[in-house]
Parts: structure tokens; C-alpha cells; sequence
């Protein structure tokens, strides 16, 4: 017992990381139906920038200048790679627009801050704590907690500020808001800053733990992106449950099956979904008529 | 197909013409490894290492009356960046001989090439125990690779037989999915039969896993008394990590890259006590070793090489080349590699003192006896056993009959 619940602890720990990032995805399709195909560039990119501050700022204060980088990164990627996709009305440029510049952002990390897995300092300690028979480390509970309230705070954003209205407007119906008087372009360009913010910060959020390097969110944002498919591309709650899905599934096939398939039952889930609900689990079926 | 011809007549007449001006010309050794990525510390110092090691020679008036000229390129760790460097070293760059490769992959990607272009390639960093016998006689008429490391199937007998000597009879075997972590498995379930032992537990992890939990609770439900590891610096350091968050502690006994710097940065305090087969450790007590420590330290600005094996490895591999040449006397490549079989000049490099190091069988210049255990201690690698720290000082020479 003991064990199956130290195997779901990580697996929650890891799963909360894919939500994490996942959650960035799904604030994107909301508003414009595009995602970010540089999510884990973003998040490798806040993390470096964070590791750089570190040592002059320390861990928490680092925190608000690492979201303002994201901010920023995203109306960047937003402004060279969608605009110009959308604006054409163009179904796929926006994707190898996304993928091109996440290389380019790799390719700067790995100038900048080189190639080598780097260790980001822990703010807590690195000690595990005892829960009912369970060894956690303060840092997997800080990332859960960090995760939570991240997104509790963009739903907040989206359910009572008047941006965040218009946001929720957007994702309802683009051209009904734009003929209420919506700005979607800027809406669009605001939920793209919000998708980069949420990446850098989990990008600081997890590094400690993961490794830091420019490569660190390759692997990452495609496990994320399952959990998005697998939650639903238009749910905050989706991403939630397939993330912690995807991550308890892996440990547990990792212990009770084998750890040499311990990626496979996530693909197999990300499958049947696909072809039983392909919306997601939490996603609305929308009829799209042509 | 005719002005090809007239090219290359042309080319050669431009050859012969500028011969003499060729004379003092510098003798060019390719120079690879991943300078960046996920192993680039291991690559980095084999570099440096070859780089001091070509600066001596040079100094002392270089071989055959030429300067040695390393060219380097970086391979990224990549097999396909591999062969790619590989050709242009040989068709543009025209070495005569190549060092370098840390990646069993990319060695074994890359190497073909030098083999049809028969030019000698030098492995002084990848262990795979195939990367020698890939163009073993009798299929091959003659082996063009050469290896300065300890190979796997030393690196996994020795590991196997520190955990039985120290009285373990349970033990997990814990392997990195790459071609490195599962040759290395392999090697080490294979010595493990051989000994009549079966592992408890054999697990895998991925290059950059964040979670080591299941693995490490597998091996612990099955009772392991010691973990086995083959895999390279940060993925050992996240299965340290993962030990001390679950509470549990066993001895570690790892692959020799456990000595790599990230490994020491991102285990910390969780990795001290993790030991590993070593041909080197920086300690000062040859003449020999202190100078090309204290010369290391001093090019560089660094108080500690980030993976000495592969510094001392790629330092020794250009003297070893260098002499070959020299006995050649020429820069052909099937004449440097008759001489590597051929060694008659000792060569006092600073992880042994070379005594005919390659036979035209046998073509890994390190036997067993020449492998101490390190281990990893509050930042360093320093030798693991007492009796190996007392007896430092004197040069492990190759047994000529173990490989």
C-alpha cells in the first residue's frame, strides 16, 4: 500500500508538471484554435533566464521578472509566427511558423548558456519529508501548489477582469466578439503572452527538480501535449485530470508492468482517446459547418 | 567524367608542384567529440587534454620535423554530425589520423569511413567493447581502430565484482535505454551469468527522466543490496537524487561516468560515496601526472579537470599517435597503424607507461589491472580503496595476455 502510494505521489508530482505546461496550450486554442509549438522552448528559455537571476535576486523574487520575460516572449512568437498565419487565414502556417521559432529560441539558449545540463539551486530543502508512510520533496509539493494557483490565477484573470471577459468572448465566438467591439487581435496576442508567462513560470517552477538546460522542455511540452489532447484542448480542468493521468499512469506501468514501457500506456491512452472522443476528455464537441 | 580526369591531373600536378613547400608543413590529427550537449564536459576535457598534449610535442620540435595541427570538430553527440565530420576530415581536411569519440553511437557511425580510407582513428574516450571488433580480422584484412579506454566488458566485470566482494548477492541493474546504457547492460548480465548470479531487478530509464521513483522502488522491493548503473553524468545523478528521496540507502556502484562534473553538480551531497571504474584520478604523484595536472589547471584556469579520465585519455592518445608516427616515419596511413601494432618505444603517457600498448589482435591499450575504482567525495573523484591511494605512485602496466 505503502507503495502504490509513494508510486501515485510522483506520479501526481510529474503529472502536475505536463498540466502545468500543458495549461499553456490550452489557453492559446481557447482564443485563436492555434497553439505554440515552442511551449518547451519557452519554458527552457524562463528557466535559464531564471537561473541567470538567481543568484542576484533569489528564488522567489526572481519569479515576477521571469514572468515578465514570458510575457513578453509571447507577444513576440504571437507577433512573428500567428499573426501573419491568421491574418492570411492560413490553416497551417502558424505551425511550422511556432516549431521555427522554438529552434531559433534553442538554438539562442544554447549560445547563451550553453549545452550542459546545469543544476538550478533548490529554494527549499532538498531533503524529503515523511506523509502517511509517503516521501515527498518539499520542491514536488511546491510544484503542485505553484501549478494550482497558477492556474486558479488566469481562470480569475479570465472570469473577472475586463480582459479576461473579453478573452472568454474570444474563445466563445471570434467574430461576435470582434463585431461587439473587441480588439480579438489583441486578445489573441494577450492570451499568447499568458501561454509563455505560464511556461517560463513552470519552467522555474520544475527546474529544480528536472535539470536546466536549453533541451530540458523537448521531451516535456511533448508530454504535454498528449495531456492536452488527452484533457481537451479547451478545458483548464482537462489538463488537470490528463496530466495526473499520464503521470501516475507512467510510474505505475514503470513499477507493476516495466520500466522499458513505461511511456507506452500514455501514447496508447493519448489513441483511444483520439478515437473515442476526440475532442478530449473535458473538451465540447463543437459541429464546425462548412 | 573527362573533366574529372583533367581535375585530378591538374590537382596532382598542383601537388607535385608545391611538395617542397609541404615539408615543414604541419601534420594534421582530426580532433572529435561533442564540445556541446549532454556529454560535452567528457568531450571538453578530452580536447583539452589532447590540445596540451600536441603543444608539448610541438614544442619539442614537433614529429618527423613537422608541427602536429589538431583540427577539431564537433560532433554534438550526434551519430549523423558523427559521419559527417568524419568524411570532411578525411576528404577536405586530409588527416592523417583522427582522435576523439565519446559516444559509443557516434564512434560506431563514424569510423567506417576512416576504415575504407584506411587512416588509423583513435578512440581514447568511447567504452563499447564492439567498437574495436567492428572490423576485426578475419573479416577485415586490417583494423584501422585503436582504443585507449577501459571497454565495457572490463568496466562491467570489475562493477560485478566489486559488488560481490563486498558480499552483495542482490543486485539491480539499472541501464540508460541509449546504445551505451543497453551494451553496457548487456555486458553486465552476461558477467553476471557467468558468475551464476541472476539480477533481482533490471531496469531502464530515458535520457533526461525526471522520475526515477518507480525504477529505484522496483529494485528496492526486490530486496537489491547494491545498484548497478550504466548510463552518463546527469541521469546517474538523478537516480542519487531519487535514492535520497525515498529514503533508501545502498551502496552504487556506476559506469565511469559518474565522474563527469554534472554528475558531482546535480547529485551533490546525494552523490558522495557513489563509486566507479576509473583509468585515471587526479592525484599528483608521478611526476609525470603533476605536470600535466598542474599544466592543465594553470591553461585552463580550472582547479579540477570537469571528467579527468577522458583529460588524460585524449592526452595520452596524442602522444601514442605521435609516436606511431614518428616510428612510421611516414604520414601513410597503413604504415602509422603497422607501427601502432608495433610500438617500440615505451610512451610514458599519465594513465600508464605504454610497452607495446597494440598487437595486431589486440587493439585496446588498457587491461583490467590498470582500472582502480574512484569515488565520488564532496565535489572530487578520489581513489575508493586505500591500498589503490598507497600504491598511486606506481605505473599499472598492461597485462599482456587479458585482453
Amino acid at each position: 500500500m505503502a507503495i502504490l502510494l509513494q508510486l501515485i505521489a510522483s506520479g501526481v508530482a510529474v503529472g502536475m508538471i505536463y498540466a502545468a505546461i500543458a495549461f499553456g496550450y490550452q489557453l492559446t486554442f481557447a482564443t485563436s484554435k492555434t497553439l505554440n509549438f515552442g511551449q518547451g522552448e519557452a519554458l527552457a528559455l524562463g528557466a535559464l533566464f531564471g537561473l541567470t537571476l538567481v543568484p542576484f535576486t533569489g528564488y522567489w523574487l526572481m519569479i515576477p521578472l521571469v514572468l515578465v520575460f514570458g510575457f513578453a516572449l509571447g507577444a513576440v512568437v504571437e507577433r512573428l509566427g500567428v499573426r501573419p498565419a491568421v491574418k492570411i487565414k492560413s490553416e497551417y502556417g502558424w505551425i511550422m511558423a511556432t516549431i521555427a521559432l522554438g529552434i531559433i529560441f534553442k538554438n539562442v539558449a544554447e549560445n547563451v548558456w550553453g549545452r550542459d545540463d546545469l543544476k538550478f539551486p533548490s529554494p527549499l530543502p532538498e531533503t524529503a519529508i515523511q506523509v502517511a508512510g509517503v516521501r515527498i520533496l518539499p520542491m514536488e509539493l511546491l510544484i503542485v501548489a505553484g501549478a494550482l494557483l497558477m492556474m486558479l490565477a488566469v481562470e480569475i484573470f479570465n472570469r473577472k477582469s475586463i480582459w479576461g471577459k473579453a478573452v472568454v468572448a474570444t474563445s466563445n465566438d471570434i467574430d461576435a466578439a470582434g463585431l461587439m467591439g473587441i480588439n480579438t487581435q489583441r486578445v489573441i496576442t494577450l492570451s499568447y503572452s499568458i501561454s509563455a508567462m505560464t511556461a517560463a513560470f513552470a519552467g522555474v517552477l520544475v527546474a529544480p527538480v528536472t535539470l536546466t538546460g536549453a533541451t530540458m522542455g523537448a521531451v516535456l511540452a511533448l508530454k504535454a501535449f498528449a495531456v492536452a489532447i488527452i484533457g481537451g484542448l479547451e478545458s483548464g480542468l482537462g489538463v488537470i485530470v490528463g496530466g495526473l493521468i499520464l503521470g501516475v499512469a507512467e510510474t505505475l506501468t514503470g513499477f507493476y508492468i516495466s520500466t522499458g514501457y513505461k511511456d507506452v500506456p500514455g501514447l496508447i491512452l493519448l489513441l483511444v482517446v483520439l478515437s473515442i472522443r476526440p475532442v478530449g476528455l473535458f473538451g465540447k464537441a463543437v459541429i464546425k459547418k462548412v | 567524367m573527362r573533366f574529372t580526369v583533367g581535375a585530378s591531373a591538374l590537382a596532382l600536378a598542383c601537388a607535385l608542384a608545391l611538395t617542397p613547400a609541404w615539408a615543414a608543413d604541419p601534420i594534421k590529427i582530426g580532433l572529435t567529440g561533442p564540445y556541446t550537449g549532454g556529454s560535452s564536459s567528457m568531450g571538453v576535457s578530452m580536447r583539452d587534454g589532447a590540445k596540451l598534449a600536441a603543444a608539448e610535442i610541438n614544442k619539442a620540435g614537433g614529429v618527423l620535423g613537422r608541427p602536429i595541427q589538431l583540427v577539431e570538430r564537433d560532433d554534438e553527440a550526434k551519430n549523423e554530425v558523427g559521419a559527417q565530420v568524419a568524411q570532411e576530415l578525411i576528404s577536405k581536411e586530409k588527416v592523417v589520423a583522427t582522435v576523439g569519440f565519446i559516444n559509443t553511437g557516434v564512434a560506431l557511425a563514424a569510423q567506417r569511413f576512416y576504415q575504407e580510407a584506411e587512416i588509423p582513428v583513435f578512440n581514447n574516450v568511447a567504452t563499447g567493447t564492439i567498437i574495436t571488433n567492428q572490423f576485426k580480422e578475419p573479416d577485415y584484412d586490417a583494423n584501422y581502430v585503436f582504443r585507449n579506454s577501459a571497454y565495457d566488458v572490463l568496466q562491467a566485470g570489475l562493477m560485478v565484482d566489486e559488488a560481490l566482494a563486498q558480499g552483495h548477492k542482490k543486485i539491480a541493474v539499472l541501464a540508460d535505454s541509449t546504445n551505451y546504457g543497453q551494451l553496457g547492460r548487456e555486458d553486465i548480465e552476461k558477467y553476471l551469468a557467468s558468475k551464476g548470479v541472476k539480477p533481482v531487478a533490471v531496469e531502464k530509464f530515458n535520457i533526461k527522466d525526471v522520475d526515477m521513483t518507480a525504477q529505484l522502488l522496483k529494485a528496492q522491493q526486490a530486496g537489491a543490496e547494491v545498484i548497478l548503473a550504466y548510463g552518463i553524468g546527469p541521469e546517474l545523478a538523478q537516480i542519487s537524487n531519487g535514492m535520497a528521496k525515498l529514503g533508501w540507502k545502498v551502496p552504487m556502484i556506476t559506469s565511469w561516468p559518474s565522474s563527469m562534473q554534472s554528475f558531482i553538480d546535480i547529485a551533490g551531497a546525494n552523490g558522495n560515496g557513489v563509486i566507479m571504474p576509473q583509468t585515471f584520478i587526479e592525484d599528483q604523484t608521478l611526476p609525470k601526472r603533476k605536470a600535466f595536472l598542474e599544466n592543465y589547471y594553470k591553461t585552463y584556469g580550472v582547479t579540477k579537470i570537469p571528467t579527468p579520465v577522458a583529460g588524460a585519455q585524449g592526452y595520452d592518445s596524442i602522444f601514442l599517435l605521435a609516436a606511431a608516427i614518428k616510428q612510421a616515419g611516414s604520414t601513410d596511413g597503413a604504415k602509422i597503424r603497422t607501427a601502432l601494432e608495433n610500438l617500440n618505444e615505451k610512451v610514458e603517457g599519465v594513465v600508464t607507461t605504454y610497452d607495446k600498448p597494440f598487437t595486431a589482435k589486440d587493439h585496446n591499450a588498457i587491461s583490467r589491472n590498470m582500472v582502480v575504482f574512484g569515488k565520488v567525495q564532496d565535489g572530487k573523484i578520489v581513489y575508493a580503496k586505500p591500498e589503490d591511494a598507497k600504491n598511486a605512485g606506481i605505473v599499472r602496466l598492461k597485462e599482456k595476455t587479458s585482453n
